[in-house]
């Protein structure tokens, strides 16, 4: 029996990526992460655990911190994505950025793009956080430099001075 | 089978969903929230040609109250539970479960649907919906069921679901101001654990002695589908429940279970949280919430 060979199936996918508009043609069943790494190069959001337990994959979609890990591509339709890249406005960075790089509360940095993007939205629901709203709200974010005290420091930082810019 | 060989089909209307699962199955396969379904189509777990998407169906994502019941859409999210006025006034316990599951990444996607559908013995809405009394509705194009959710699940990760089914949505007891509940969870750790254990009680019609009529106490992770703790909850019926009158019942539970040894716990150890776990609940529910380091 001859093996059929299968074709890849393409799908033309649109969303809003950082404030823009975007189209990309791709297997509709890989994962938002893989389109958003390997075809459109934004690489704020990394591939850790593939399995939404370390958070270091998480964007905004629709204005909600989800791991871009477990969202097909073709769920993105129609949406707004924003990643860590995107909260940088006019080359300034947010105050969530900011104080992080104030507070040195970044070690290897691998984490930093996902736990940036969940203290950005923590800030956007409940500008005046107490420890532990930041302790829920980062607890998806895993950082195995273990440097949790210093990024906790950094969002009360970022909250003193957040200004609701995104 | 290689991920870029799946097509994804994105209906907008239920009716348009209901028709490809009626001339696609048992091709299709469906997805919502896609924690689980992403994970295990990796893992090689889950081959198929074809997803079913349901996320653009925002006609399943709701949450009501009709008469004495709780209606939530099968696309409910977990975030939208935990934020749901209704539930944490009508069924806390859900809302309660609800935020302990994942973080809130996973909040914002994984469904209720999707957690019912998934059917892991370890699922965390599971057993507020057993002691809820809840009633899982599915669709088809031939027409609707309602499945009493101790019916729905009929085995280790298997459901009534047929392959030309889909979830429309779950409906469960509205609780009223006197009776009383608690969902408990042990996890490796505070969020994105897996349930070792997970117990959830409610408590109804209680009269004057402050004992109640009606008891229903669900466990999960403790056997190939949720349990409920039957030869417990009949000690407990019509009694008062003091501390001893409920640790007793809680000495019970565990004779309804059947664990197994995995990575989370053994099966011994399981037993033994199971009684020290029923009997937090009960606690929390008759007396109020045990602190942390009290």
């Amino acid at each position: 029996m001859m093996e059929s060979r299968q074709v890849p199936v393409e799908h033309v996918i649109a969303f809003r990526l950082n404030g823009k508009p975007v189209t990309v043609k791709c297997p509709p069943a890989y994962t938002l992460l893989e389109i958003l790494r390997d075809k459109l190069h934004v690489t704020g959001p990394k591939e850790d655990c593939a399995k939404g337990e370390c958070g270091a994959c998480t964007v905004l979609m629709n204005g909600q911190p989800v791991c871009s890990c477990l969202v097909l591509v073709s769920q993105a339709q129609g949406s707004e994505i924003i990643t860590s890249e995107g909260l940088v406005k006019d080359g300034k960075l947010n105050s969530v950025q900011e104080a992080f790089l104030e507070e040195g509360a970044v070690q290897c940095g691998h984490c930093i793009p996902g736990i940036i993007v969940s203290a950005t939205a923590l800030l956007m629901r409940n500008p005046n956080p107490t420890v532990e709203d930041i302790r829920t709200a980062l607890a998806g974010n895993l950082c195995r430099c273990t440097g949790y005290t210093k990024i906790i420091v950094a969002v009360q930082e970022a909250a003193k001075k957040w200004s609701h810019r995104l | 089978m290689t991920r870029s060989e799946i097509d994804v089909l994105n209906p907008q209307t239920l009716d348009e969903a209901l028709m490809l699962l009626h001339q696609d199955q048992p091709e299709l396969r469906i997805i919502a929230g896609g924690s689980d379904v992403i994970v295990q189509l990796r893992d090689g777990v889950i081959k198929t040609k074809k997803l079913l998407n349901l996320l653009p169906l925002k006609e399943l994502r709701f949450i009501r109250k009709i008469d004495d019941r709780i209606h939530t859409g099968s696309l409910t999210t977990y975030s939208d539970i935990v934020r749901s006025e209704l539930v944490t006034k009508y069924a806390r316990l859900l809302a309660d479960a609800a935020r302990q599951i994942g973080a809130i990444q996973l909040q914002n996607t994984a469904t209720l649907g999707g957690n019912l559908g998934n059917a892991s013995p370890a699922g965390d809405s599971l057993p507020p919906l057993y002691a809820l009394n809840a009633v899982v509705v599915t669709r088809s194009n031939s027409g609707r069921r309602e499945i009493p959710i101790e019916d729905f699940f009929i085995g280790y990760r298997k459901t009534a679901l047929r392959p030309d089914e889909l979830i429309e949505e779950v409906y469960f007891d509205a609780l009223s101001e006197n009776d009383r509940s608690a969902f408990l969870k042990l996890g490796l750790r505070e969020a994105n654990a897996i349930s070792i254990v997970n117990v959830a009680v409610v408590l109804r019609g209680r009269k004057p002695d402050d004992s109640f009529t009606n008891v229903r106490i669900a466990l999960g992770a403790v056997a190939p589908t949720i349990r409920r703790a039957n030869k417990c909850e009949q000690a407990l019926l019509n009694k008062r429940l003091d501390p001893g009158t409920m640790w007793k019942a809680s000495t019970l539970a565990a004779e309804d279970t059947s664990p197994i040894d995995d990575i989370r716990g053994s099966a011994e150890y399981r037993k033994h949280v199971v009684t020290s776990l029923v009997y937090e609940g009960l606690y929390e529910a008759v007396v109020g919430r045990v602190k942390p380091h009290e």
